[in-house]
């Protein structure tokens, strides 16, 4: 009989499981690595960036002019100017990577990119059956795995109120699958830190889970052979998830240590909670759900076209439909570009607060920042209607990431041209660089292969 | 020779898979090898596997057990595929071989521990068994059975378990008609499908797999949201779950009270106080502070495009909100400025959210006229009249007033008020509840059995209903009544019930050891055979009434189901999506689904495609296609005659049709008409008075985009149309595709069954047709050129290609596993299967280079003379006589990359030949092997042979038992072969005669 432990691996890769059974027990269930784990946040925005908006204002001229003509450039970021909307990672420069340059053609493009941009592959406009593979945050939650193994957080809405509560994500962890996400930061809250906020609901499940057993022990006990391997299937399942309560229960003083506070404006969904509040508490419940060692991968979704901006300082009346700024439609006054800069300054503040967090909580004999690589990056490529032939990044990664891109401004050579690079090469080099030697992840870019250009693997000269 | 070898073996092996379970407990027995066994391993092995050899078979005694175990399952799976000794040594004598086979099997299953065993299982292993010997009727006369079994749900299982649990019934618009449809998984509540069945074509869903982690861990999360759905359901309506309203029918009325306070407060508190108080209530009100709204300009003066209502506006409720206040407040004289801060003023004496006034402010001052439009134009008057005051009966309103007196303070907003009474209440009731103590045992016991009933479909067994109730007590004393329930819930969605079907064998055993289904697990079997819902009323009553017991029972509900066309199915959601292709049907939908696996064309949607090198918009067309494959299976199955045959040779093919010939033609012939009728006139040149002149015909034949008010715009759209009207006649076509001449939403020209548009014409360029150069046939299916059966559907080739390139090594072993009930072997892992890049030489004369050295040819023979008939078409599906070498150093005409419908916009490369020949061997018929001139002619010979015939009946077996077949399953498969000549090629026949078979019907228990 195999044991509790063996039982998840062997039935993550027996022939059947590897069919039927979503990659999920693999996050938990794994042994991590030696050594410190490495952790990853993904923060998908929505609208795009384009790729001026992320070009540095003080280029000079022949690098402005290569920038503008979409050919390579490499510069060093210590020795120039952030644009404004970047500023807050000014003393960061150090671990920053602006990436510009990787196309992102085989994934949806156009308004929405659904699962797409983290799977590199087209999502049928979100179906289900159109989810090809397991994203590319759930490749690299399978090699550092941890409690909840992965936590997908989101703002997303209606255009005029926010979704709450647990809802589909765009993380997808196999193929046809969505996972599940924590629309709003008091359900957040409330889920990712009940063993230390409401251990009777950990009891009740854990009361639940022994009663099931027991139940599926008596069944057990009087078949044989194949079926009987079925119920003890179920059996070691149960007693997994067993195991894995218990692992969180253990972290329950962590967890006390570092909850984070939540305004009561974010009580019941958070009606009347302003979008940077939103923001705040979100970044607040990331942090924790890191320091915690809760999870390693987090993937958080700050915007999607339908989400309502309330409260955007300077517009604090207004509800922003990002769509419509999309479209160039200015509110009370102000116009469409300058909204857009400021809804990226707010994400960007966040993507700060998070790096200087984990700046401050030490790890082996650095801080935990050293071993995190954090993702900020568009859903849909270079703009409200994009197509996919540029991509930007802003990367910012700890110096035991073992990427060699670190303090730069990096634009690749233009989408089907020699040297080009797309989102593929750059989750492969991810991989790579983590453990996984997978040859290439994601689908190819077609007009790449047309054109019989080498688009295969990880990034070379990035790999630390 | 080596089918011969596997035959002698697999008869060995004909209870092998009953053999572990019954050898499991034989484990005491010593390890020994019989003299006999060690004379023939001396004889025919020892020379290559003794000492200095890496797998050595001469030290079994001295192993370790593990290891021993390990040589043995290697000896097992050479001995089975007949690869040791090699062909160029001694062969052991058929006896010989048996008695080695024989040992091994015995010593594996003895610690249960044979992993051919659980290979032979497996869904790519059942062309193993040997087609011959199974079609001989040599072992007619074995007695067909299943073992009793648990079978995992599969997701399409799961998405109906749970949309009948959660009352999820959607419907949609089909042929006119507001139709229910099963297979929809857009529920409003949100859950994971963890039961994702395998990609692979052929038969997806077998009885082997098993629950695991991560099964269970997604159950969980989903279990927990079904749980607060149930109760939610209850709650609006307590005939869904009576017992659940019972338990909670004191706390739920508490809060009907509250929320009827509440709202009763919220809408009138203000006139309640001022008749409480008289004339000391402005005294008590707040003190107003009006709020200060930035004004911002643009910082160089530059004029800023202003977002439109609809991006602005704060919401519906809002509006509302908004609306019903200016009512109160609208006084004539007054400006604008008077009447916002009115209603600031009762925002903030309500004590509206701070925020929510400063937006609604916001909006007022920026969209105050374009509300005053849209409240006109939407009748916000009649729509949202003010609220009526009716008072609440004179004990209510004497428990509100105590309240109000008890809570208001001076400069209290109304929400502080309403929210203090309201607190007291909830106190007040939480301690009436506690007061009365648990629910009684009758009303646990009813909750049991009532959600057993809802989620098992059946009532609890007396012990069972004992276990919950105790369980159910001790979740109400520690969690209170809600979460109980809904930890309840969660539990027994968590049983293994819920997730596995159940097929166990009920009463007297037969001479065989077999056993009939009990009545009730037939009811589902018949059910899942044919639709993913568990059974229907009349299934659910024979099973109740005895009337599931016999033979003849069986086949009165298979053809029940089977004529059953009163339900529609979502055949695929991801089709859905793509273009709005309708993607229904009323077949009962495995029925459809097996054809669709078996084929595997819908797997082209995954496939990525080059825009470019399509020549058009391929994204837009692939769902289409899809949908357009499925109902030409759809019109075979229901045709119901020679299906086989018609399936791999029909010549008819829908081509952008929405399935409905008659409105087809109405929309083809239409276009005609508005042709007709301005083709002669000079309409190129019309001035806009000129669509006045015409304007009773254009109403007629209802022109889109036509406003008569605007007659410059509608000229401009009138151009459009007739432009892309004329090339659709002007080289003197017969009938013109009814597709969109212009970008617009809602149906026009032509509508889908599901009444949208019909989009994507581009569909016809998969069949070398031209959009400004067809005779549409409004008649469908109909002949298409260069076409003959699925195989050559453009979705099974796409679906068998690579991303740039055609595969005839894929498209080979499909015909060879799935047509000819053949074998390939798993690509060696030292095989890197790459086919050289050289922009000089077709595909074929390439994978000829790397595929056909001797090494490589022994398996690629099976596949690559198959696959090569299709080298006729390219990789998306046209025909072709003449292949592109795409490569920029062949490139002689590069075409632009955006373009119209009708352009052809790929890039033009240098060709060569195409070489469509291959050879056909495998059929066991002397007049239909041989070489093939092209894939048509293939499809002709497959067609005619009795072991493709064959070959699907047994697919649709392992299709509908979810099991690979045994010899003892020979009769089955011969009594289907037989219903299918015998009819007429009927697949119903096959459906009736499998789900009639003792291998369906009977079942023995593990070990017998």
């Amino acid at each position: 009989m195999a044991t509790r432990r063996s039982f998840l691996k062997l039935s993550a890769l027996s022939a059947g499981a590897v069919a039927m059974a979503p990659s999920r027990d693999e996050l938990f269930a794994g042994s991590p690595p030696p050594g410190q784990p490495r952790r990853f946040v993904f923060i998908r925005k929505s609208n795009g960036i384009r790729p001026r908006e992320i070009a540095l204002p003080s280029f000079g001229n022949r690098e402005k002019e290569l920038d503008e003509k979409k050919q390579p450039v490499d510069v060093d970021l210590e020795k120039h100017e952030l644009p404004t909307w970047l500023r807050a990672l000014d003393d960061h420069k150090k671990h920053l990577t602006l990436l510009n340059g990787l196309s992102c053609k085989m994934s949806e493009n156009g308004h929405w990119s659904y699962s797409s941009v983290m799977g590199a592959y087209k999502s049928g406009r979100n179906s289900l059956s159109g989810i090809k593979r397991a994203t590319i945050d759930f490749e690299v939650a399978k090699l550092f795995p941890s409690p909840f193994g992965h936590v997908e957080l989101s703002l997303t809405g209606n255009y005029s109120s926010f979704r709450t509560g647990i809802v589909a994500g765009y993380s997808a962890p196999g193929p046809h699958q969505r996972n599940y996400c924590y629309a709003d930061p008091q359900t957040a809250f409330n889920e990712l830190f009940k063993s230390v906020t409401d251990p009777g609901a950990v009891d009740s499940d854990n009361a639940m889970l022994s009663f099931l057993q027991g139940e599926e022990s008596f069944k057990s006990a009087t078949i044989q052979g194949y079926e009987k391997l079925k119920i003890s299937n179920h059996i070691n399942s149960i007693k997994a998830i067993q195991h894995r309560n218990k692992k969180l229960q253990k972290l329950a003083g962590s967890i006390a240590q570092h909850l984070p506070e939540i305004a009561p404006v974010h009580a019941d969904g958070g009606i009347n909670a302003s979008t940077p509040e939103k923001q705040d508490a979100m970044t607040a419940i990331l942090i924790s759900a890191l320091v915690t060692g809760l999870t390693n991968v987090v993937t958080y979704t700050i915007d999607e076209l339908s989400t309502p901006v309330r409260g955007l300082p300077g517009n604090e009346g207004d509800r922003i439909s990002i769509h419509e700024l999309g479209h160039n439609g200015g509110y009370s006054g102000v116009s469409a570009d300058r909204i857009r800069e400021k809804i990226r300054i707010g994400h960007v503040q966040q993507v700060a607060r998070i790096v200087e967090s984990l700046k401050k909580v030490p790890e082996g004999e650095g801080n935990m920042f050293d071993n995190t690589v954090i993702l900020y990056f568009p859903e849909n490529g270079e703009g409200h209607h994009s197509h996919g032939t540029e991509a930007p990044f802003v990367v910012l990664a700890g110096d035991n990431c073992r990427l060699d891109i670190a303090g730069r401004y990096i634009r690749l050579p233009y989408h089907a041209t020699e040297g080009h690079k797309t989102i593929g090469n750059w989750y492969t080099t991810l991989l790579n660089a983590h453990g996984n030697p997978i040859k290439h992840y994601g689908d190819l870019d077609l007009e790449m292969s047309r054109k019989k250009f080498d688009q295969v693997g990880a990034i070379k000269s990035f790999l630390g | 020779m080596r089918i011969k070898i596997v035959l002698l073996i697999w008869v060995l092996l004909v209870s092998v898979i009953g053999a572990d379970e019954k050898n499991a407990n034989d484990q005491s027995r010593g390890w020994e090898m019989p003299s006999s066994v060690q004379a023939l391993i001396r004889q025919y092995c020892a020379d290559c596997h003794g000492a200095g050899d890496e797998v050595r078979l001469d030290g079994f005694l001295g192993m370790k057990q593990e290891n021993r175990l390990a040589l043995l399952n290697k000896v097992q799976d050479q001995l089975f595929f007949g690869l040791m000794p090699p062909e160029d040594h001694e062969q052991p004598a058929k006896v010989e071989r048996s008695i080695l086979s024989d040992w091994v099997a015995a010593e594996l299953d003895r610690y249960q521990a044979s992993d051919l065993n659980a290979k032979l299982r497996k869904p790519g292993f059942g062309n193993y068994i040997d087609h011959d010997k199974l079609f001989s009727g040599q072992y007619r006369k074995l007695k067909g059975f299943t073992y009793d079994r648990r079978w995992l749900i599969s997701e399409t299982i799961f998405d109906a378990k749970f949309n009948r649990l959660l009352n999820h019934r959607p419907f949609q618009t089909i042929d006119g008609q507001r139709e229910f449809v099963v297979g929809d998984n857009n529920r409003r509540v949100n859950l994971t499908n963890p039961f994702l069945l395998p990609p692979h074509t052929g038969v997806r869903y077998y009885a082997n797999t098993t629950l695991n982690g991560g099964h269970l861990l997604t159950m969980i999360t989903n279990a927990k949201e079904a749980a607060k759905y149930m109760v939610y359901l209850t709650k609006r309506d307590k005939r869904y779950l009576p017992a659940v309203d019972l338990i909670m029918k004191r706390e739920w009325e508490h809060e009907g009270l509250l929320a009827s306070r509440e709202s009763f407060l919220n809408q009138f508190i203000d006139r309640v106080l001022q008749e409480l108080y008289e004339d000391k209530h402005d005294a008590l009100l707040p003190e107003f502070v009006p709020t200060i709204l930035k004004v911002t300009s643009s910082p160089d003066g530059k004029p800023i495009k202003r977002s439109p209502f609809h991006a602005a506006q704060p919401g519906q409720q809002e509006l509302v909100l908004i609306f019903q206040t200016m009512q109160r407040y609208q006084r004539e004289g007054d400006t604008d400025a008077q009447l916002i801060e009115k209603c600031e003023k009762e925002w903030f004496r309500f004590g509206h959210n701070e925020r929510k006034i400063t937006a609604r402010l916001t909006f007022l001052a920026g969209y105050l006229e374009d509300f005053r439009k849209q409240i006109e134009q939407h009748r916000y008057k009649q729509k949202y009249r003010p609220p009526v005051y009716r008072a609440p009966s004179s004990d209510e309103m004497a428990v509100i007033s105590a309240s109000l007196f008890k809570h208001r303070r001076k400069g209290d907003r109304y929400n502080e008020i309403i929210g203090r009474c309201i607190e007291d209440w909830k106190r007040g009731f939480e301690q009436e509840r506690h007061a009365a103590g648990l629910p009684p045992q009758e009303a646990i016991d009813a909750l049991v059995s009532e959600l057993f009933m809802k989620i098992f479909e059946r009532l609890p067994a007396a012990k069972e209903a004992g276990q919950y109730a105790l369980l159910t007590r001790d979740y109400i004393k520690s969690l209170g009544n809600l979460p109980a329930i809904e930890k309840l819930i969660q539990t027994l969605i968590l049983r293994s019930e819920f997730v596995y079907r159940s097929e166990f064998g009920q009463g007297e055993k037969d001479e065989f050891g077999r056993r009939m289904l009990s009545p009730r697990d037939a009811s589902f079997a018949l059910a899942y055979a044919l639709t993913d819902s568990s059974p229907d009323r009349e299934l659910l009553a024979a099973a109740q009434n005895g009337k599931l017991t016999t033979k003849a029972d069986y086949e009165r509900e298979v053809k029940r189901l089977l004529q059953k066309t009163d339900q529609y199915y979502v055949i695929d959601e991801a089709v859905q999506r793509i273009q709005l292709s309708a993607s229904i049907t009323n077949t009962p939908i495995r029925k459809l689904r097996f054809f669709r696996e078996f084929f595997g064309y819908y797997k082209m949607l995954s496939i990525f495609k080059d825009n470019k090198r399509f020549g058009s918009h391929y994204d837009n067309a692939k769902g289409r296609l899809v949908a357009e494959a499925d109902r030409l299976v759809d019109y075979i199955l229901k045709q119901d005659s020679h299906v086989f045959e018609k399936l791999l040779t029909t010549e008819d093919f829908y081509v952008f049709h929405s399935g409905d010939n008659e409105a087809m033609t109405k929309s083809s012939e239409r276009i005609r008409k508005i042709y007709d009728y301005f083709k002669d006139l000079d309409w190129q040149n019309f001035k806009p008075a000129d669509l006045q002149k015409h304007r009773p015909f254009i109403e007629e034949v209802q022109l889109r985009g036509m406003r008569f008010n605007d007659l410059q715009r509608s000229l401009r759209t009138f151009n459009t149309i007739m432009t892309s009207f004329t090339a659709r006649f002007d080289k003197g076509q017969t009938a013109a595709a009814p597709f969109v001449s212009f970008p617009a939403h809602g149906a026009y020209n032509a509508s889908t069954r599901t009444g949208l548009q019909l989009r994507s014409p581009e569909v016809a360029r998969f069949f070398n047709i031209e959009l400004d150069h067809w005779d549409y046939p409004a008649i469908q299916p109909d002949q298409v050129p260069n076409r003959k059966g699925l195989l050559t559907h453009p979705a099974w080739l796409i679906a068998h290609a690579q991303n740039t390139a055609t595969d005839p090594v894929q498209r080979g072993k499909w015909v060879r596993e799935k047509l000819l009930a053949g074998t390939v072997p798993d690509i060696p892992i030292t095989v890197d299967a790459v086919i050289p890049e050289d922009h000089h030489k077709t595909l074929r004369a390439r994978l000829v280079a790397v595929t056909e050295k001797k090494e490589c040819w022994k398996c690629h023979q099976r596949m690559n003379p198959l696959g090569y008939a299709f080298e006729m078409y390219d990789d998306f599906g046209r025909f072709r006589t003449m292949e592109s070498l795409e490569h920029p150093d062949n490139l002689i005409q590069k075409n632009p990359e955006k373009g119209g419908v009708y352009e052809d916009l790929r890039d033009i490369y240098k060709t060569l030949p195409v070489n469509a020949q291959g050879s056909l061997e495998g059929t066991g018929d002397p007049r239909l092997d041989g070489k093939v001139e092209n894939a048509i002619d293939l499809a002709g010979r497959l067609a005619k042979s009795s072991r493709v015939r064959q070959s699907i009946i047994r697919y649709a077996f392992r299709y509908f038992m979810g099991r690979n077949e045994y010899l003892s399953d020979s009769k089955t498969l011969l009594d289907a072969d037989q219903a299918y000549l015998q009819s007429g090629g009927s697949f119903d026949a096959v459906i009736v005669s499998l789900l009639t078979s003792d291998s369906f019907i009977y079942r023995k228990e593990p070990g017998e």
